[in-house]
């Protein structure tokens, strides 16, 4: 049986094998530096001019900005039930079996190795906007606070797609929750106000739990009055990790069980 | 001890005259027919794998949906109005965007080592690559029409009436097929599909992103314009929007038209070239 100690080593080097296999796969590469650029560049240069932000009266790239920051996370985040399929279906995880490992470090190393791969594809994302115009007015609190809900969507968007990645039974089909994660911010307050929207898509904009994320991080970026927002954003996150670790550990237990 | 010796059996020239047949040798198939034989075959191809048809039917379908209802009234005042401006060049995107799949299919077949078999026949040379291309001329126009009967549900309503729409996807199916002769040419030029994939998507998202499909080019910054008024795709929707609309822009047709003569020209031969070089 392992250790604390040794269950932290196992996990850190289960960490450094999933950022090699990225820096390795060309593919991935290219998600995590070229896909924040494109979007931020498209958003701002191609559509900024012809969307109206609505009653907000922001500048549209002081708008969008948060929800590109998202995205840039969320994607490369969605990516990490791949990562897992590919592990549990290729015969890598009955050579992990072999090992004195905590088996729970196998799926806690991708959604570590995702949190710091894809916090840094945001991080990308805001220097392309910096480099835009886009101009916030944050205290070093506040951009704590974003950095925070930053982690926060991309740590709970991995542990979903751990979930995902165990429950399915090919990488293929994993890798159909990147285009589920891709499309949530359109759906929101993000891109577009979701006020322009029609009546059914603007019900769910408004209640689906990227809204609130956004909104919190337009007010902290921005200088602009909360709401109930953040502690709404918060329960979201904290719930979708709260539920989600817990089932990717009993979901990785049984399925390498019951090899 | 006795030993046997074998003879060889030679037939009498009667007996062979029975079996072989006497009729002369059937004439070379013409380039069209041996074309129209590589087109059906393409066609055989999407009714076996019919996985394929996801590009043709409900990628343009999620993309028309979520344009015109998520972009609509920010872009537009109302997602009716938008469709509007945004069908034909959704009908466009779509159509130029699954051209790339040419490139696959003939990238496919070479590494599967049908090639080989085809080049051992006594055909028309360009017919396989035609035939892939006509192939997928029916498959563009079953994207255009389901995205047209998609408009046409939401409240699209083309000013050119049946002419215009008739005229306005012609035009498109005519520059797809001279399109698709740029994906033969990777298609015979890249070593694996993965690769054509990768170089089609490098060319086209910036192709149909940075254009006038979505937006009018007048809100985008100065230098953006220059880039997207010159855009192939850009030109190309503004003559099916023009024909569709019922104010044929003759200019904007002409040049889709001579551009689509000299992709033809420049890459069939190019094709042709790297084929006979395979």
């Amino acid at each position: 049986m392992s250790t604390p100690v040794t269950a932290a080593g196992d996990l850190r080097r289960l960490v450094v094998r999933g950022l090699r296999r990225d820096v390795r796969v060309l593919d991935g590469l290219i998600v995590n530096t070229a896909l924040p650029v494109m979007i931020m560049v498209l958003f701002v240069y191609v559509f900024g001019g012809a969307i109206t932000t609505g009653s907000s009266g922001l500048a549209y790239i002081d708008f969008v900005v948060p929800a590109v920051l998202l995205m840039s996370g969320g994607y490369g985040a969605a990516l990490t039930a791949v990562a897992i399929a590919e592990d549990m279906t290729g015969g890598m995880i009955d050579r992990f079996r072999t090992l004195p490992i905590s088996g729970w470090t196998v799926p806690a190393g991708h959604v570590v190795a995702s949190v710091i791969r894809n916090v840094l594809s945001s991080a990308i994302a805001l220097a392309v906007a910096l480099l835009l115009g886009f101009r916030p007015v944050a205290s070093l609190t506040d951009w704590a606070l974003v950095l925070a809900l930053v982690t926060g969507y991309v740590l709970a968007m991995s542990a979903l797609a751990a979930v995902w990645g165990l429950l399915v039974s090919s990488s293929q089909a994993a890798g159909a929750f990147s285009f589920v994660v891709l499309f949530l911010p359109y759906v929101s307050d993000g891109i577009v106000p979701a006020q322009t929207m029609p009546g059914v898509l603007r019900d769910f904009a408004y209640n689906q739990p990227l809204t609130p994320i956004i909104e919190t991080m337009r007010s902290l970026l921005l200088g602009l009055p909360m709401g109930a927002s953040g502690a709404v954003a918060t329960a979201w996150l904290a719930g979708t990790v709260v539920i989600c670790v817990p089932v990717a550990a009993v979901l990785f237990r049984r399925r390498t069980s019951a090899r | 001890m006795t030993t046997t010796t074998d003879t060889a059996y030679a037939p009498a020239t009667e007996a062979l005259a029975t079996v072989l047949a006497p009729t002369t040798r059937p004439p070379r198939p013409s380039a069209w027919s041996a074309s129209m034989t590589f087109g059906w075959r393409a066609m055989l191809k999407i009714k076996h794998v019919p996985e394929q048809l996801f590009d043709v039917t409900a990628f343009p379908i999620m993309m028309t949906l979520m344009f015109t209802y998520l972009f609509g009234g920010a872009l537009a005042g109302s997602p009716t109005e938008y469709l509007q401006f945004l069908l034909p060049g959704i009908m466009v995107t779509s159509v130029v965007m699954i051209t790339m799949y040419t490139g696959i299919e003939v990238n496919k077949d070479i590494e599967k080592g049908v090639f080989d078999r085809f080049r051992t026949l006594p055909i028309w040379r360009p017919s396989t690559m035609v035939g892939y291309l006509l192939g997928d001329v029916l498959r563009y126009f079953m994207a255009s029409t389901v995205i047209l009967l998609i408009g046409l549900l939401l409240g699209f309503r083309p000013g050119g009436g049946f002419a215009g729409v008739v005229l306005g996807i012609a035009l498109l199916l005519v520059f797809s097929f001279a399109f698709s002769w740029v994906w033969t040419m990777f298609g015979l030029l890249m070593r694996n599909e993965k690769s054509v994939m990768g170089v089609s998507m490098l060319v086209m998202m910036p192709l149909t992103f940075l254009s006038n499909v979505y937006v009018d080019p007048a809100t985008m910054p100065g230098w953006l314009q220059v880039f997207v008024n010159a855009s192939p795709i850009s030109h190309l929707v503004s003559s099916v929007r023009s024909l569709m609309g019922g104010a044929p822009d003759m200019g904007e047709i002409m040049w889709v038209l001579v551009s689509s003569a000299v992709l033809v020209v420049v890459f069939g031969t190019l094709t042709m070239r790297l084929y006979n070089r395979k």
